[in-house]
């Protein structure tokens, strides 16, 4: 066949470590934003950009993946599966998909949004300069990713730094869709790993001293979700894009327009739904309850009377009658970062139990399958299948 | 038990056909074969599975047949593979079912050369003798048709020309309408990635097809076919990169009973909602609900049964379909026999319910398959929806028929105004908490695993339950005993000490259903007898309960009734894993089929 595109790699093998206990269950690319997997919406644009054949690397809990894309029909591309046994980092991870491929081919991050401009873009790159490119986007906090500095001609990457602590000259960071050849991957095996890890960025940096990389820049939507709270503002985001699909069962509900609903959500009488909220299919949100800018995954109960705000509640959980999660502002601190202003009223993990009336502080983390009595006032981090009792 | 697959369109046919065989070869696969047409008949076929089959290259055959086999008469030869030719080789035939009468037509054919031992060879015989008699090849199927006694779907192409005829009685085809092209097949399966505008023929239906265009004749007068649309995504039934299709299926539970509740349960008013049509007031009259099933269909009979008793307070019965007779001391109208079947074709099932209608008594069928034999054969039929299941392992369609049986207990038991709203109510919410539940123990499946693995070489495998945890024994050790060939049985827990545990040893594990309502110290005490002997117990234990006598144990999310449904997940994974360490083929388990359409 002439003119055929490009496969597209997908890297969705990664667990995701930050965002537990939502990955405790499910590889970040499997989290939900208005309803669909953050992967779903990489799928997309992939397929916008005309590419139809896809290689996903799985490997933590990719029975997720699996069961969710099948053989990728319902999105009328081919989908082909390679495992990543352990998770070694991304030129491993791509490394993985050496045996489907002879041909160039785009390398795209599973739980990053992008548009599809940004994949045919490389993708055209590609077809010129036969590679390799990197796609640059700007980026407001650029210390929190790579930070890529480009040539005088701004078409070629001079350098790219991770994470850097130092000065910096640069707001571009790397987008993470790439395009390669299939010289890439004896780079990758002549790479050395790095505290255990394989990184792109790191085959990217040997690749400089001797070779052109070439740049698309983009400026389109760049969604990550690199912390719990960034999967509400990335929820909100989408659901405002939305033009509500939906209009409530009954007028004695109040659903606001920015929300996603999934297929047999039963909601009871004056409950009310408020923007910037997405609730998983067969959820149950009981009489009275208030629902405000949260995810609620499938299967989870909303008890009556219960107000739920800037939380995400993980799927199969049950959340009592009269629980307050208030929502609001709150510090949070991770590895050692302090982030100010951030606003999370709380995350429960899978298959939890908040009893009636109990209060959830901003910020609170509750693990998964944890049980919290009735009337607890519980804050800050609570353990898996941990056992709480009013105090 | 068989799965035949036509095509008749603009695109090669021998690629088609071939990938629509491997799409039903859950229906069997000891051979199989194809035959395209073009001024003389290509005939390929051998023993063995699809794969093993290579379809000649004809770019220019547009029309052409297939078949895979599961043997009933005569052994998995080449020669018993179809198609069968006659003796000019110039007609060729597919066929699914048993002709009763071959062997008096093969009489009534002396003279001519057979080379198989089936009963379908006499099809092709007797329609080149009607071919030379200067009928066309319909009018041919018409009259041979006439002659045979039996149940069976046939195909029959002709040299020369782009035709098929097709015609069924008692067994199933299916006509699938494409932009570029019509397909025939003995489920909708064959050819779900083309199409899903389909016809269901009925019995004694003849379907002629010629490029462009379709017909089908009724009592030999062409009628307007209605064309309905399949909801299934023909990706559902492919395998979407798990190594067996039971693996996928097991793991498409949550999102299969998900559909099996969807748009059933009304939690404001204590209702279920199912499209039944009964005489006014019949329902509250019934004194006895019969169910007639096999294997794991009986299986989800048994736990429905109790359900039933419990939930809609009306006495239920459970036969082995082969086994039912409508026997005395009851009365037909007020007795409602209900077929459970996956496919809607088992034979023994479907004679079974016809016993029932013949004595007069109600019929409902619950099946996974819209346009199915046994949802004709009835009035009303609930579908479990649970999609296509190709691992012939039942596994999500278990979970699918359960939940569908107690939905329909519920809806019972409001019927006969024995069941509150509040209490259906909390049996509902019970239904709703299944997916979630069931995920919890797929996230478990490292751990079932690693029991896997340690007990694999075991001697044999017990299953002990109560109550609804009895069926769930039987279901776990069919499962096991299916797929990894080791020998599995299933007890009710009491029984263990009245003969079985004779049969115990250290190297024989006994899985235990542990759940709530099932008599949790009684069973311990029984397992801990097992213990005794040096058995390794493994249990599925209520998460409200803490057991510390056992070697394994898993735990089982609350959800009422149907905890015990839940821990039957962890011995669909159990069996699972046990085979796979086996290397042995899971999909396609040695003598056996999906749909065992013969009695």
């Amino acid at each position: 066949m002439a003119n055929q595109t490009p496969p597209a790699v997908i890297l969705a093998a990664g667990e995701g470590r930050r965002l537990e206990p939502l990955t405790n269950r499910r590889p970040k690319p499997m989290l939900p934003v208005t309803n669909r997997p953050l992967l779903e919406y990489v799928v997309e644009a992939v397929e916008n950009a005309g590419l139809d054949r896809i290689i996903f690397v799985v490997g933590y809990y990719e029975e997720r993946i699996r069961n969710h894309f099948g053989d990728g029909d319902s999105w009328d591309v081919d989908i082909e599966y390679v495992t990543q046994e352990k998770q070694l980092g991304t030129a491993h991870a791509l490394l993985q998909a050496a045996p489907l491929i002879n041909e160039p081919f785009v390398l795209l991050n599973g739980d990053r949004i992008v548009e599809s401009k940004l994949v045919s873009d490389v993708q055209e790159t590609l077809e010129t300069t036969g590679g390799p490119v990197v796609s640059v986007t700007p980026a407001e906090n650029p210390r929190h990713y790579g930070v890529v500095e480009l040539d005088g001609s701004a078409t070629r990457i001079q350098s790219i730094t991770e994470k850097p602590t130092g000065p910096i000259q640069s707001n571009l960071i790397n987008a993470g869709v790439y395009g390669f050849d299939q010289s890439i991957f004896d780079e990758i095996t002549q790479t050395t790993a790095d505290s255990g890890e394989l990184a792109i960025t790191t085959t990217l940096t040997n690749l400089l001293v001797d070779q052109d990389v070439h740049v698309v820049q983009y400026r389109g939507q760049w969604l990550d979700v690199s912390h719990l709270w960034d999967l509400l503002t990335v929820n909100a985001a989408l659901a405002g894009q939305r033009s509500g699909e939906r209009s409530p069962e009954s007028d004695k509900v109040s659903i606001a327009a920015d929300t996603a609903i999934g297929s047999d959500v039963k909601i009871g009488p004056h409950a009310s739904i408020g923007g910037g909220t997405a609730i998983g299919a067969n959820a149950t949100v009981e009489a009275n309850a208030v629902i405000i800018n949260s995810i609620i995954f499938p299967d989870t109960v909303i008890e009556a009377g219960a107000v739920v705000r800037d939380a995400v509640i993980s799927e199969n959980t049950r959340v009592g009658a009269n629980v307050t999660i208030a929502g609001g502002d709150t510090q949070m601190v991770v590895d050692g970062t302090v982030y100010k202003d951030i606003a999370l009223g709380g995350v429960v993990g899978d298959n939890a139990t908040l009893g009636g009336a109990v209060t959830i502080a901003p910020g609170t983390v509750v693990g998964d399958g944890a049980s919290i009595e009735d009337g607890a006032i519980i804050s800050g981090h609570i353990e898996s299948d941990a056992i709480v009792r009013r105090g | 038990m068989c799965g035949i697959v036509g095509y008749l369109g603009e695109d090669p046919a021998g690629p088609i056909v071939y990938k629509g065989l491997q799409n039903l070869e859950y229906r069997g696969y000891d051979s199989a074969g194809v035959a395209l047409v073009g001024e003389e008949l290509t005939v390929q076929k051998r023993s063995g599975e699809v794969g093993a089959l290579s379809v000649p290259e004809i770019p220019s055959a547009v029309c052409g047949i297939g078949h895979t086999r599961w043997s009933t008469h005569g052994p998995p030869t080449d020669e018993n593979a179809h198609p069968h030719t006659g003796m000019t080789g110039e007609v060729a035939v597919v066929h699914n079912g048993i002709i009763e009468n071959y062997e008096s037509l093969r009489e009534s054919l002396s003279d001519r050369t057979f080379t198989s031992q089936t009963d379908t060879e006499v099809i092709p015989h007797l329609l080149e003798i009607e071919l030379e008699d200067g009928h066309d090849l319909y009018t041919a199927l018409n009259r041979v048709v006439s002659q045979l006694e039996g149940s069976f779907a046939i195909c029959a192409v002709h040299a020369g020309r782009n035709e098929i005829v097709a015609t069924r009685n008692q067994s199933p085809l299916v006509l699938g309408h494409a932009k570029d092209g019509v397909f025939l097949g003995s489920d909708v399966t064959a050819f779900l990635e083309h199409t899903r505008d389909v016809t269901y023929l009925e019995d004694g239906d003849i379907a002629v097809l010629r490029p462009g265009d379709v017909h089908v004749y009724r009592d030999g007068t062409e009628i307007a076919y209605p064309i309905e649309t399949v909801e299934w995504e023909a990706d559902a039934a492919e395998k979407g990169g798990y190594e067996h299709f039971m693996r996928k299926e097991i793991h498409e539970q949550p999102a299969s009973l998900r559909q099996t509740l969807s748009g059933r349960i009304d939690l404001d008013r204590g209702a279920v909602e199912l499209d039944l049509e009964f005489p006014k007031g019949y329902l509250s009259s019934v004194e006895e609900i019969q169910f007639v099933a096999c294997g794991t269909s009986y299986y989800a009979s048994l736990y429905a049964a109790r359900l039933f008793e419990e939930i809609a307070d009306i006495r239920a019965t459970v036969s082995i379909a082969s086994e039912y007779t409508f026997d005395g001391g009851r009365d037909p109208w007020r007795t409602l026999t209900i077929a459970v079947t996956q496919s809607g074709e088992t034979a023994d099932t479907l004679g079974a319910i016809r016993r029932a209608k013949r004595a007069g008594a109600q019929t409902l069928a619950v099946t996974n398959m819209l346009g199915s034999s046994v949802s004709r054969e009835v009035k009303n039929s609930v579908f479990i929806r649970a999609g296509p299941e190709i691992g012939v392992a039942a596994t999500k369609t278990f979970a699918s028929q359960v939940t569908t049986l107690a939905l329909l207990a519920v809806y019972l038991g409001r019927e006969r105004g024995v069941l509150s709203p509040s209490d259906a109510r909390s049996i509902l919410e019970d239904l709703r908490g299944l997916p979630g539940g069931v995920q919890q123990v797929l996230d478990n499946e490292a751990s079932v695993k690693e029991a896997a693995v340690a007990y694999q070489d075991s001697d044999a495998f017990f299953f002990v339950g109560r109550r609804h945890g009895y069926p769930v024994a039987l279901e776990g050790a069919l499962k096991l005993k299916e797929i990894s060939y080791d020998h599995a049985e299933g007890f009710a827990a009491g029984e263990l000490k009245h003969g079985p545990l004779a049969l115990v040893t250290d190297n024989t594990p006994v899985l235990a259903v542990l759940t709530d309502g099932g008599n949790i110290p009684n069973t311990v005490n029984n397992l801990v007898e097992a213990q005794t002997r040096g058995a390794p117990a493994i249990g599925a234990i209520s998460e409200s309960h803490e057991i510390d006598s056992l070697d394994v144990g898993f735990e089982v999310p609350d959800a009422g009734l149907f905890e015990p449904l839940i821990a039957n997940v962890y011995f669909q994974l159990f069996a699972y894993h046990v085979a796979n360490e086996k290397g042995r083929p899971i999909d396609k388990p040695r003598n056996l089929a999906k749909s065992v359409t013969v009695g």
